[in-house]
């Protein structure tokens, strides 16, 4: 059974008297394990369709399955149970809350939890030292370059062991070399912890590192 | 593990953000539990006088002269030194009244620093020790035997006054030597500060000084009626028969003084209500603020997994906090306020009762959850926005 199905999923916004189909009549199945890329222009959809899998957003018609389970069917508290314990997000901007070290912003996600793990500080560590920031646990997010802000967000969406990563162009303010080592940690944690990578990108070369690439135009995805 | 990193740590961390907007809050939020502390301990405080006094009275009616009532409030609650007075013959006819159980009484003279007395403005309280039964229990308590002629004790809070301070020395009282044995435990009543005589020793006052009242005359009747008889039957009785008195039951005692603090009773609830508006809307202002500052962070925590209640918990810990603090820093104000004052407002000074300290405790509760309180009831609107976010719109917005 795949890990998740998106069934003929819409997306609809109102805006005045105006209506705009985000995303139209989707349909996709992502195995566990799975890599997979999605292109496209600002504004055909992309965020919506990742939101629309981490259930931060309800769909106007279709559904989401998750191991087989309507994430719409789900409570707000089961729904926040989703995000917190399956998805690790990765956002297109710069996320992290200014008043925290960066250790706290990586535990942040662990303090939402039901249940609190005793290794949560090790793994912080751990996840600083594999994108290469551990020096900087004690800064604040004010303290660091773009680039680093991103690489500790990219670390933050490991804390809680998810098992699938939306990442919104999660390589967007780095360098190429960074670019490329970041790519190199998420293949491998891809690999070796059987995380479903779902990322959205504009970079096409990015894109064709990934197993599968599908392109978004005008709220409409299709397998490239 | 010690430092496990939780909402109170990321709700601590907010509350420093803004110290000057915080400030504010805390300052504006301090004063108001400080009025409401001082306004709390003021009206108890009167209260607590006027219950204790009309308690430990023993007596049902008190019968004045009649337009006297006011002044015998003013000796019994305020501790003020007043004179007036009627015929002793009234005496007799109170107690001719169906209903009335015993009556006695008393005559009250101030003395007058440095003409007839050693001792600065006083009340001096003369009273039948045949029929008394106002001192007379104190009186047992304290000394175990009657007053001899030539002798006083005093109240509690007279010893001061009188620069005596210790029993067994005399004391200069309308021209009369008098012998000081001893000192009444405290009454609570405005009779604390009153030095007490024998009314045998009247007719040798008369003879030494101008007290100015003739032997035949008294200041106050108090009255006990039946068991059973109609307390109210027996006033109108008095009053209807006998138009050169007013009679005052022992639960009105007090009534007049809280008249004539009507007003500022008024001043003190239209203030309440004005900070506590004030308060209430500042609170919401800077709650509403602070979830427009913070709607980008509630999106990412809601993303990152933050349950409704999540959010709801993180405001409240803050909104608690600062309520907390404010209103402790508003407690020890208005404590101190109350204290600061009480030598300053004369009202406050002739009070015979402080504040128990069940009544201050009870005022720093109220203190507490009112302060608490008004910042949650402010805070609700913006925290009930904020959990309800959609995630999705704050991450679009970017």
């Amino acid at each position: 059974m795949p890990q998740i199905v998106i069934q003929n999923i819409t997306k609809t916004y109102t805006i005045g008297n105006e209506r705009i189909d985000a995303v139209r009549a989707a349909s996709l199945e992502i195995e566990k394990g799975d890599f997979l890329s999605i292109v496209g222009h600002s504004g055909s959809g992309k965020t919506t369709l990742l939101s629309l899998i981490g259930g931060i957003t309800r769909p106007s018609s279709g559904a989401v399955f998750y191991d087989g389970t309507d994430i719409q069917a789900l409570g707000s508290d089961l729904l926040s149970d989703y995000r917190c314990e399956k998805i690790g997000f990765m956002f297109q901007f710069a996320s992290l809350l200014p008043m925290l070290t960066v250790k706290e912003n990586l535990l942040l996600p662990s303090a939402f939890r039901s249940r609190r793990s005793e290794i949560e500080e090790t793994k912080a560590k751990e996840l600083l030292s594999m994108v290469g920031l551990v020096e900087k646990i004690n800064a604040y997010p004010p303290q660091l370059s773009g680039g680093q802000q991103r690489r500790v967000a990219i670390a933050r969406a490991f804390m809680n062991s998810p098992e699938i990563i939306l990442a919104d162009e999660p390589t967007g303010d780095l360098d190429e070399d960074t670019e490329m080592a970041m790519m190199d940690f998420f293949r491998k944690m891809n690999r070796t912890e059987q995380i479903t990578f779902v990322m959205v990108t504009h970079n096409t070369d990015l894109a064709r590192r990934t197993q599968r690439q599908f392109r978004m135009s005008h709220g409409v995805i299709r397998q490239q | 593990m010690s430092d496990r990193f939780t909402l109170s740590s990321l709700a601590l961390h907010n509350l420093r953000r803004r110290p000057l907007r915080t400030g504010i809050l805390v300052a504006a939020l301090t004063l108001m539990v400080a009025a409401l502390v001082f306004a709390l301990s003021f009206v108890m405080r009167v209260n607590a006088s006027i219950n204790l006094t009309a308690e430990r009275l023993g007596a049902d009616l008190l019968v004045v002269p009649t337009g006297s009532r006011g002044a015998a409030e003013d000796i019994l609650v305020e501790n003020k030194a007043r004179s007036f007075y009627m015929s002793r013959s009234m005496v007799d006819r109170i107690r001719s009244i169906e209903g009335i159980d015993k009556v006695c009484y008393q005559t009250y003279l101030v003395t007058l620093t440095g003409l007839c007395c050693s001792v600065p403005e006083s009340m001096i309280v003369a009273f039948n020790q045949e029929t008394d039964f106002i001192v007379t229990p104190w009186l047992k308590n304290k000394l175990g035997r009657k007053l001899q002629k030539g002798e006083a004790i005093v109240g509690s809070e007279s010893a001061y006054n009188i620069n005596l301070g210790l029993v067994n020395v005399d004391g200069l009282l309308f021209g009369n030597v008098f012998h000081m044995v001893g000192v009444l435990d405290k009454t609570g009543s405005g009779l604390d500060t009153a030095v007490f005589i024998s009314d045998d020793n009247i007719e040798e006052i008369l003879k030494n000084s101008k007290a100015g009242i003739r032997p035949d005359q008294i200041s106050v009747i108090f009255a006990k009626i039946r068991k059973g008889a109609d307390l109210y039957k027996v006033m109108s009785e008095i009053e209807n028969t006998i138009l050169e008195v007013d009679v005052v039951m022992r639960k009105d005692i007090g009534k007049s003084l809280i008249t004539s603090l009507g007003d500022i009773s008024k001043i003190f609830y239209l203030t309440m209500v004005l900070s506590t508006s004030l308060s209430l809307f500042l609170v919401w202002a800077i709650f509403t603020a602070i979830a427009n500052e913070r709607t980008r962070e509630v999106g990412i925590m809601r993303a990152l997994g933050a349950k409704e209640k999540h959010v709801v918990k993180l405001f409240l810990i803050e909104v608690l906090a600062l309520g907390a603090i404010a209103s402790i820093a508003g407690i020890i104000g208005g404590s101190a306020l109350t204290l600061l004052t009480a030598k300053s407002f004369s009202i406050l000074k002739n009070l015979p009762v402080e504040l128990s300290v069940t009544a201050r405790v009870f005022i720093s509760l109220a203190g507490l959850l009112f302060g608490t309180g008004i910042c949650a009831l402010g805070a609700l609107a913006p925290i009930r926005r904020l959990k309800k976010l959609e995630p999705l719109l704050v991450i679009k917005q970017e």
